[in-house]
């Protein structure tokens, strides 16, 4: 993308004012994406990303810049500006850069933008019209695929030079039900790090499919009553409520600052004992996996939780040094145009000790929520949220009639105390995660699990 | 190259491959910014960034495609690209290039001040000060930020429109962290304007404020209360569910408010405006991201829904003529529908005090939470987390919070009993568009507490 040489010189221009640290991060990312709604391909748009973002820290200070231009002049001048913004001493240091190559353990066998755009629209046409056709009730179908091949290169003033190709492919299914004047809906958007070999695994009949049968679930359901009870919450998405409730306030983009209530934490028991919980981003073709993160540091494999008692946050290099703490290689960014800081990228709570069975049928009167939305949390505070999309009551311990309009709050360092019960059919699912460095795709997931209390929302 | 350059040479592309309706949009984006900790500059960053998006007319269909890189092969790519992509497209009847001769609305705009980096560094470092002065349990952990942007957009077609627009402006932001105990409370206030009228007194202590208030706060008892809406409530859930006035919502079913127009949809206190041009608004925007100009309108007046939000492809097929909303979130993106300043209009319920005293007792509503997911754009439903104050015998009293507030939005606006004066419109989101209101109050609202 820019070559060796140039990149030496814009980085040894950054470090010309007593920056003890400089990086350089070259984006070049297309993206398609196919659109369907009203039974009909309504929209194709395809763009593509093409910039610089580089950084230079003296100590905990951090100046950024980014530029689109790759054109040497307007590169030197955004490297300038940078070193500009420190008051240092002029010195000069050099710079040798030296090429690693990490490897890639995310096999690609169909490359999305080697393949034609009606192979990609008759799978979107699979996928929408099995919502479509699914029941009468379903009057509005939205659907779309996305495919992203997004090539990063990292260079340094250590001498780093590394780059990374990472490629994946997303089908999103929303179904709307609707009957005497009330709509509801249903979806399901399953994502990998992988090309179109994804629908041999999950075929797109089976996407619409399940967006259909939620709708109309939803549609068929009452309202919930609110107040406090107990909650079984069921695997995949379900584990947004680790991300929200706990996972946001291990990154060190909260710790480092004093804005987490799991500060200086480490060592001790802030989860109930049964709960273990990983960040994990070297699962071979997993949502938020990469090979590389976006400082050039090799994807890590970490335990986060284990019986409850606190063992690693989610390191960048920036809060490293604030923390005094090495990087452990979870320093993302949405694209050049956002400053990278730690992040999670498939983050889960294992398997537990309990059957399933036994977790629903402990239940006297709770709620069952099968499928999640989305939530969003206050690190400072810890005060989180999240939607349930499919809601079951639990009574006498069998699941009963679905409930819709749930939500489920509490404070993230109580309700990791109170996920009593640990079932053991641990699966993933796939969202988008927005914060400071952007929106970036990042894989949650769990068991099914007890909650022996929580606030629930609804009316 | 640079973009009067590629623009040129895309156009070329265009009329080589014997295209006649094309259009060429660009957005060119600028910031600096400065942030705060722990009484220091911790980062400072600037940034800029351009992109084109072609389109183009192609077997009567409208391809689209975008870049950032500009070079005579992506020219000639996104020509291509854009032809391919409309080949695929199902849509007939739909692709318009607009036509010149539009009378613009010239808005009046003030004069900008561009502030240095140095001058940024003090307005971010004086907010963090204030912060700490304001009250003694503000710890470290605290922020504050200062931004300059400035967005320029170009839109140039084949039938010989030409225009373009520029905003600019500074924002200061307060984040501020109080403790008490072992708990922490996180405090939020921002401000935008031109860098000469910013005070980071006032902005830090509002900040403060927004922390300090939290603090004691409880939950309460689920059941039913009356609530009232503070107007940044107002604002966000105008955010959320803008999608229910667009007309491409409505002609595909995602909205309840489709053959609605001229139709009581709310009580008559319900009056909703967008205005492109608003007073109190930092973006005013003559154009749409199809070249249409803009105006203001009443979306619903004292009740009834005047006109839902158009774009060219809406309006033709609804018959009517586009609203010029038009709107594209991003060079890239395809044209939709949004508003510009959109807001709740003045109801005569007076002051925010007098708010409190016509509530009585209730919930005064001053946050909500997670509305990406627990909001439905399209069924209206919400339940959201929450937190505010308690309104007792007509005065505001104990914070409140780890509540859940739920209702479906269609409703909310038949229900509405009061709306007051203290009106605001809020700084611009991502994107550029505004949002605003005075308070609201609504009777009998279920929430969830302990």
């Amino acid at each position: 993308m820019i070559n060796k040489a140039l990149l030496t010189r814009v980085l040894e221009k950054a470090l010309s004012t007593g920056a003890d640290f400089a990086e350089i991060y070259v984006e070049h990312t297309k993206e398609n994406n196919i659109a369907m709604i009203d039974s009909r391909v309504d929209s194709v748009t395809d763009k593509l990303i093409s910039g610089v973002g580089m950084r230079i820290f003296q100590g905990t200070r951090c100046v950024t810049a980014s530029c689109t231009s790759l054109e040497e002049s307007d590169l030197m001048a955004c490297a300038g500006r940078m070193a500009d913004a420190l008051e240092g001493v002029p010195v000069n240091r050099t710079v040798r850069l030296q090429e690693r190559i990490f490897g890639d353990i995310h096999p690609i066998r169909v490359v999305p933008g080697d393949a034609s755009l009606k192979t990609k629209t008759d799978l979107l046409k699979e996928g929408h019209f099995a919502a479509k056709n699914y029941h009468q009730d379903i009057s509005q179908v939205r659907a779309n695929l996305l495919d992203v091949d997004h090539q990063i290169l990292v260079a340094n003033s250590d001498g780093l030079y590394a780059q990374d190709r990472q490629i994946r492919t997303r089908m999103t299914v929303n179904a709307f039900a609707s009957k005497g004047g009330e709509k509801q809906s249903g979806s399901c958007s399953p994502g990998r790090r992988m090309g179109l070999e994804l629908f041999d695994m999950i075929s797109p009949k089976s996407i619409g499919e399940k967006a259909a049968r939620q709708a109309l679930t939803m549609l068929n359901a009452g309202y919930i009553k609110a107040g406090r009870m107990p909650v079984a919450i069921e695997n995949g998405f379900g584990g947004v409520i680790f991300h929200e409730a706990c996972g946001h306030s291990l990154e060190a983009s909260s710790v480092a600052p004093g804005q987490s209530q799991f500060c200086g934490k480490l060592g001790q028991q802030i989860a109930n004992p049964k709960l273990t919980a990983l960040d994990d981003g070297t699962i071979p073709n997993a949502w938020g996996s990469m090979n590389i993160d976006d400082e050039g540091t090799p994807a890590q494999r970490k335990v986060l939780i284990e019986n409850g008692i606190l063992k690693s946050y989610m390191v960048d290099k920036l809060n490293g040094r604030r923390m005094g703490m090495e990087s452990t290689g979870s320093s993302r960014r949405q694209s050049y145009l956002f400053d990278p800081t730690s992040r999670m990228t498939n983050t889960f709570i294992a398997n537990g000790p309990d059957r399933n069975e036994d977790i629903i049928s402990s239940i006297e009167y709770g709620l069952y929520a099968k499928a999640m939305g989305g939530g969003s949390v206050n690190s400072v505070t810890g005060a989180f949220n999240f939607a349930v999309n499919e809601g079951y009551i639990i009574r006498n311990g069998k699941i009963c009639e679905p409930v819709r309009g749930a939500s489920l709050i509490g404070k993230g360092s109580e309700i990791i105390m109170d996920i009593d019960m640990i079932g053991n059919n641990l699966e993933t699912a796939q969202g988008m995660c927005g914060a400071s460095s952007g929106s970036i795709p990042t894989e949650v997931g769990q068991p099914l699990i007890r909650v022996a209390s929580i606030t629930v929302g609804g009316r | 190259m640079k973009y009067t350059e590629f623009k040129e040479k895309v156009m070329a592309a265009a009329a080589a491959r014997g295209l006649t309706e094309y259009e060429l949009y660009a957005e060119e984006k600028e910031n600096i910014s400065v942030e705060t900790l722990n009484h220091e500059i911790s980062a400072f960053s600037t940034g800029t960034v351009a992109g084109a998006c072609f389109r183009c007319v192609y077997q009567g269909k409208l391809g689209y495609a975008s870049t950032e890189l500009y070079t005579a092969s992506e020219a000639e790519r996104v020509v291509e690209e854009a032809m391919e992509n409309a080949s695929i497209l199902e849509t007939e009847g739909e692709a318009f290039i607009h036509e010149p001769g539009d009378a613009y609305t010239k808005p009046e705009k003030k004069p900008v001040t561009e502030p240095s980096a140095a001058q940024l560094t003090e307005l971010a470092l004086k907010t963090e000060e204030a912060a700490y002065g304001a009250d003694e349990r503000i710890v470290n952990g605290s922020q504050s930020s200062a931004n300059f942007y400035r967005n320029k957009i170009f839109l140039s077609n084949s039938k010989g429109l030409d225009l373009t627009d520029e905003n600019a402006f500074t924002a200061v932001g307060s984040y501020p962290i109080a403790r008490e105990g072992e708990e922490m409370f996180s405090g939020f206030y921002s401000k935008a304007g031109d860098y000469t009228e910013l005070d980071p007194q006032i902005v830090a202590e509002k900040g403060v404020e927004d922390a300090v208030s939290q603090i004691g706060a409880v939950s309460v008892p689920t059941g039913t209360y009356d609530v009232m809406f503070s107007n940044h409530v107002t604002a966000m859930m105008l955010r959320v569910y803008l999608n229910i006035f667009s007309a491409e919502a409505a002609q595909k079913e995602m909205s309840m408010l489709a053959g609605k127009e001229n139709e009581m949809v709310a009580v008559p206190c319900v009056t909703l405006i967008d205005d492109p041009f608003c007073e109190d608004s930092l973006v005013k925007t003559p154009f749409d991201g199809e070249g249409v100009a803009t105006r203001r309108k009443d979306v619903v007046k004292e009740g009834r829904l005047m006109t839902l939000l158009h774009n060219l492809a809406t309006a033709h097929k609804a018959g009517v003529a586009s609203t010029g909303n038009g709107v594209k979130a991003g060079y890239a993106a395809p044209v939709s529908i949004q508003p510009y300043n959109f807001y709740l209009e003045k109801g005569g319920g007076g002051t925010t005090e007098e708010m409190y005293e016509h509530l009585g007792d209730g919930i005064y509503l001053t946050e909500l939470n997670g509305m990406h997911a627990g909001a439905n754009p399209v069924t209206g439903d919400f339940s959201l987390a929450s937190a505010g104050f308690l309104v007792e015998n007509g005065k505001k009293s104990r914070p409140i919070k780890n509540f859940t507030i739920s209702g479906n939005f269609y409703q909310l606006l038949q229900d509405i009993a009061l709306v007051g004066d203290d009106w605001e419109l809020r700084p611009p989101m991502r994107g550029n568009a505004c949002y605003g209101g005075p308070s609201f109050i609504v009777r009998g609202m279920s929430i969830g507490g302990k």
